[in-house]
């Protein structure tokens, strides 16, 4: 790979608009955004919210989403629990739906998130626009993970009938949503200037 | 890039010195950190409140799955975390996760049972669980005592888990007698509580069944109160008719427990006391146990002579008052040193402490200790007999004197032995006896078929037609002297009575000697009197109670029946006769002979008024007679025939004379013969 970036033309580009300008310059001129210098150690905010993702995702999993009282007899489920229940109940659509936005999609990110930061600066596998693309695609689709949350939110507000029948969000939801907001804090946080970096050079 | 360096200076390769790692760090490091903390922090709050884990073994946990709550007071204190088995596979072993907040509660005190519905003769109750399932309940008091982790769950629930809303006792009775778990107690017909936990004592010599009672009708007990089982019903007979008693249908299906403070000084009765279960209200009115002795101290008497008519019940009395009764009668055989066996009668007695003058709550060591001192003293057991005629026996502890000295066996099994003396005898029971035997020694058969026979011979004669004659040939007869009374009226017959006055002072005279001779049998009569004086009629009168009895049982005999037959049969043909007596007319023509009679009475007595005239008459008529006899001359046959005929004459009139005086006396006698 032997395209020229612009760190090694002494350029640095304007993470809002786009244009390029000479290392020093303070400001873009054209949209008056701070510029910033492509560093390596910005990596460490995508770290330390992939980090605190993964640690609300864990009781997130752990913890039960719902908690459903039918007459009286109150059912917790967790997140996979309440995707297996809906399965054996034959609701195989919204099932696989519900796997797909509280499990694979976040799983996925997680991959996906640590795959980029760990790729940056390595010589051999510098990504380039594969890379672009699927932080792009991981920036899209990280917020259709929420969906979990809003289900039950909408069915906390909805089924409250009292003795017969009510729904009420487990401590997993709060867990679950933060989980899936940090890690969207940590895609949005890595820099894809970082993707074209290759090895750092710096200290050559 | 190419290998040709830049034209000019080489550029000085400038970097900056590495800065510390510290510095170097993020801000945002922090949101991790704090991530991390809080749910650090919320795992180790959650398992720190987790509480603590128990389990409980049930025989069935029909409904339990994991989830099921525990409840107290009906409210959630726990769930159930894992179902599985005892390591024999018998009973389903229950993890139940239990509060932190209650877990100390939890004792070696608490209960637990399953709620699910139940249909009972009680009703129905827990419905609510059809719907919410079957959960588990315990009950702890608040105060901690020892935390226990392993329980056994109770396979019904109780009667009332909480003591503090009641008191709980134990009744014990020979039997169950019809009473099942949840039968009611009732107090005046009210149910005041339940019955549960109906079970064999230890050595299976009887049953206990816990009672709870609940308030404020649990003040209703004091240490003195009876409890008797009114399970079923009780059919009376007697005097007033057949009645006919049931508590209610409860008691009929399932049996109840009734109680009564029958007398007053009863203290406080605590929980878990005991008391005795009667069988009915009579035996717990009269019982001389007091109702919380369940066990009484009991002894072993050994006798040789036979008990016949003791009886399990049967009193003992100890120096005349009752002090027990009889619980049990055996045979044992015991074997002497010669290696004969015999056989004794074991009669087994139990005491009422109280009723010996000890102490109530006296145990069975000290009341033996009293014994012995009592039986050193000459204390013995005997059998002895009550009542009138010695029909009731009891047993008597009492002292009897010249028996040869003994001591109480403490060690013996399964009771300590009193030793015991010959059966006694009352004087009534032995005199009673005697006559007894005299009575079965008379010829009674014999007496009584002599007796229908003469009966009969009676009858015979009554029926006879001759018999029936009777009255009309004595009307006839009374008509005859009628007119022979009138006759002799008409013909001056005073005159002719003149000679019989003869006669009658003869009479007269004769009776004067029997007069005299009267004082010798008045003396005699005296002799017979204070001969009957000296009799022992104090023996008599002790005999007569029995020989009423034994005249009740001669009656009895066959004989007997048969002689009131024979005696109507005798009065029915007396009293055919005298109708036909009456129809005769005999007692009008005997008032007529009697006016006739009284007529020549009275000529009789006119006659009487003129007797020294009359016997000076007489006298010449005698004279005249005895002149004219001799103007015939002696020996002449008409002398002969006429002094003959003279003294038939005054034969006759002698006789009327009596006849008269004996109807004017008593004229009755003069018909009916007596």
């Amino acid at each position: 790979m032997n395209a020229l970036t612009a760190t090694d033309a002494g350029l640095v580009g304007c993470t809002r608009c786009g244009r390029v300008w000479p290392k020093d310059e303070g400001h873009c001129a054209r949209c008056g955004a701070h510029l910033q210098a492509v560093d390596r150690h910005r990596l460490q905010a995508v770290w330390a919210w992939w980090i605190a993702g993964m640690i609300f995702y864990i009781p997130a999993n752990l913890l039960p989403m719902l908690v459903t009282t039918t007459l009286g007899n109150a059912q917790k489920n967790t997140i996979v629990g309440g995707a297996i229940e809906l399965w054996k109940h034959h609701n195989y659509g919204v099932a696989m739906i519900i796997f797909g936005a509280s499990i694979m999609i976040p799983v996925g990110k997680f991959i996906a998130v640590a795959y980029l930061a760990v790729s940056v600066g390595n010589e051999s596998r510098q990504g380039g626009k594969p890379h672009l693309h699927m932080l792009e695609v991981v920036e899209f689709i990280g917020r259709w993970s929420m969906i979990d949350v809003f289900v039950v939110a909408i069915l906390s507000a909805l089924v409250q009938l009292g003795f017969v029948a009510s729904i009420h969000p487990g401590p997993a939801a709060a867990s679950f949503a933060l989980s899936v907001a940090f890690t969207m804090l940590s895609a949005q946080s890595f820099d894809p200037r970082l993707i074209w970096r290759g090895p750092d050079r710096e200290r050559k | 890039m190419t290998d040709t360096p830049e034209p000019g200076p080489a550029k000085l390769d400038i970097s900056k010195a590495p800065r510390p790692i510290w510095t170097r760090l993020s801000v945002v490091w922090i949101v991790p950190l704090l991530a991390l903390a809080i749910t650090l922090g919320v795992a180790w709050k959650s398992y720190s409140d987790r509480g603590a884990l128990i389990h409980i073994d049930f025989k069935d946990a029909t409904g339990v799955e994991i989830g099921t709550p525990l409840k107290f007071r009906e409210v959630e204190v726990g769930k159930v975390e894992s179902v599985g088995f005892t390591s024999d596979l018998t009973q389903v072993r229950l993890g139940v996760r239990v509060d932190k907040d209650v877990s100390p509660f939890i004792d070696n005190q608490t209960k637990f049972w399953l709620v699910r519905p139940e249909v009972s003769a009680r009703g129905i109750s827990n419905l609510g669980t059809v719907l919410s399932g079957t959960y588990i309940e315990g009950f702890w008091n608040n105060t901690p005592n020892g935390y226990q982790d392993q329980f056994k769950g109770l396979e019904a629930p109780p009667i009332s888990p909480d003591p503090s809303k009641g008191i709980s006792i134990e009744l014990s009775s020979k039997d169950a007698g019809g009473i099942v778990d949840g039968a009611p107690i009732l107090y005046r017909g009210i149910t005041v509580g339940h019955l549960q936990n109906l079970r064999l004592d230890k050595d299976g010599s009887g049953v206990i069944v816990d009672a709870f009672i609940e308030k404020p009708y649990s003040d209703l007990l004091s240490t003195q109160t009876r409890f008797w089982n009114t399970s079923g019903f009780s059919v009376k007979f007697d005097t007033s008719g057949l009645s006919l008693d049931v508590r209610s249908l409860a008691t009929l299906v399932q049996g109840g427990v009734e109680f009564d403070t029958f007398t007053s000084g009863g203290g406080i009765v605590d929980n878990g006391q005991s008391f005795r279960l009667f069988d009915s209200k009579g035996s717990a009115e009269n019982s001389i146990f007091q109702s919380d002795q369940i066990d009484p101290p009991r002894y072993s008497l050994l006798f040789d002579d036979p008990v016949q008519g003791l009886s399990v019940g049967s009193k003992v009395q100890f120096r005349g008052v009752e002090a027990g009764e009889v619980t049990g009668l055996a045979i044992k055989v015991h074997e002497d040193s010669a290696g004969q066996r015999f056989a004794q009668q074991q009669v087994t007695i139990a005491l009422s402490p109280d009723r010996l003058g000890l102490a109530r709550d006296t145990d069975a060591e000290q009341v033996s200790q009293f014994l012995e001192g009592q039986i050193e003293n000459g204390l013995r057991a005997r059998i002895a007999s009550t009542g009138l005629l010695g029909g009731t026996m009891v047993v008597e502890l009492t002292d009897v004197a010249d028996q040869p000295k003994e001591t109480m066996n403490l060690d013996a099994k399964p009771y300590p032995t009193i030793p015991t003396a010959p059966t006694s005898e009352n004087d009534i029971t032995k005199s009673a006896k005697g006559v007894f035997k005299r009575i079965e020694g008379l010829p009674i058969e014999d007496l009584m078929n002599s007796a229908i026979r003469t009966m009969d011979s009676i009858s015979a004669v009554a029926e006879n037609e001759n018999t029936r004659k009777v009255p009309g040939e004595l009307s006839g007869l009374l008509e005859q002297l009628r007119t022979f009374t009138a006759d002799l009226n008409k013909q001056g017959a005073a005159d002719k009575t003149v000679a019989a006055l003869d006669r009658v002072t003869e009479a007269a005279s004769s009776v004067l000697e029997e007069i005299s001779g009267l004082d010798k049998t008045l003396a005699s009569a005296d002799k017979a009197a204070t001969a009957i004086a000296d009799m022992p009629l104090g023996d008599i009168g002790n005999k007569l109670d029995t020989i009423l009895a034994d005249i009740n049982g001669l009656l009895n005999k066959p004989g007997t029946q048969d002689l009131p037959q024979s005696l109507n049969n005798t009065l029915e043909q007396t009293a055919a006769i005298l109708e036909q007596l009456r129809k005769a007319g005999a007692a009008e023509k005997l008032n007529e002979t009697l006016d006739a009679t009284q007529q020549a009475a009275g000529s009789i007595s006119k006659a009487a008024d003129r007797l020294p005239e009359l016997t000076q008459q007489l006298q010449d008529l005698v004279g005249q007679a005895r002149a004219l006899v001799a103007t015939y001359g002696q020996g002449s046959n008409f002398s002969n025939e006429t002094s003959n005929m003279l003294r038939e004459l005054r034969r006759s009139i002698a006789n009327i004379g009596a006849v008269a005086r004996m109807i004017e006396r008593n004229p009755r006698a003069f018909i009916l013969g007596r």
